[in-house]
């Protein structure tokens, strides 16, 4: 986004578009390097990167949430050179399908989930969503199913390390800068 | 952690053995079943319910076929344990009779190994 300024035109750019910017740059810059990561079975990640989506879901609301991710997966897939090949496919209908449980949740009454049930809850609905669409698409086979079991253990091992993590972030976020992060700061300095 | 969370991992902890049990048991319902009678073999289909009588060396046996299953309903034995082995219906599930010289082996579209040694 910071390339507006370079174009001539000025576009107004709201606060939000920053903070959203920066956070989905930051997402990507995860999604990258976890994509150089190896794995013992496709399908399984650490996901680190929707660290970023719930952290981002919880702070700021499901509206930034669905810009950062599909921001992620969409810029991710370019800079890796899977734009629109089954890799994408995979990570788009797995941020789809986050993103279809995370709206649910932000509609519970009360207090809701906690980081670690939002990562576990996103992780599960990451899988599935992956699961089914590897199966419609690609490997319309019964034998896939053998493999659910595996993949649903990674996905809530790995939901649970990312809710930890998402957990001692908020915590840290709300310890310093009277909640401000250094996105926000940026543009006030502006 | 809320509530909603605890019921979420709940909710995973269950999910997990569920996937385990229902995608990892080995579970093929077999279609048809084979009867050795002595030196002869008769295959059935397990489609339709019906019985059979079938005279062994003993007497008659009568095998009964319902709802895609098999059975020993009754024999001419002395330990009956044919009759207790119930009913069979999984590929490779097997019932024999000796006295009677009868065994039951239910047959499916992927033969299953009965075992496996190293």
């Amino acid at each position: 986004m910071n390339n507006k300024a370079n174009s001539g035109i000025t576009l107004k750019s709201t606060q939000e578009d920053h903070l959203i910017a920066w956070l989905a740059a930051l997402a990507i810059a995860i999604h990258i390097i976890e994509s150089v990561l190896p794995s013992p079975l496709p399908g399984v990640k650490p996901g680190l990167a929707n660290v970023i989506t719930i952290a981002v879901f919880i702070r700021f609301g499901w509206r930034a949430a669905v810009w950062v991710s599909m921001l992620r997966v969409l810029v991710g897939s370019i800079l890796i050179g899977t734009f629109l090949s089954p890799t994408f496919m995979l990570s788009f209908s797995g941020a789809v399908a986050t993103l279809i449980v995370l709206w649910l949740a932000s509609q519970l009454p009360g207090r809701g989930f906690g980081p670690i049930g939002l990562c576990l809850l996103a992780a599960m609905a990451h899988m599935f969503g992956q699961f089914y669409t590897a199966y419609l698409l690609f490997i319309p086979h019964e034998g896939l199913f053998k493999l659910l079991p595996l993949l649903m253990t990674a996905a809530v091992i790995f939901g649970i390390i990312s809710g930890i993590i998402v957990r001692s972030m908020m915590h840290h976020l709300e310890k310093g800068t009277d909640g401000i992060t250094p996105s926000q700061r940026n543009v006030q300095e502006e | 952690m809320t509530r909603a969370d605890y019921l979420i991992v709940l909710f995973a902890a269950l999910l997990l053995p569920y996937l385990y049990v229902s995608q990892w048991s080995s579970s093929e319902v077999g279609t048809t079943a084979a009867i050795m009678n002595g030196d002869k073999t008769i295959a059935v289909s397990l489609a339709h319910d019906h019985t059979l009588t079938i005279d062994g060396a003993l007497g008659p046996t009568i095998i009964k076929i319902e709802a895609g299953k098999i059975r020993f309903a009754t024999s001419p034995c002395l330990g009956k344990q044919c009759i207790h082995s119930g009913w069979l219906q999984q590929t490779g599930e097997f019932a024999a009779c000796l006295p009677n010289r009868i065994s039951v082996a239910v047959l499916g579209d992927a033969p299953r190994f009965d075992s496996i040694n190293f």
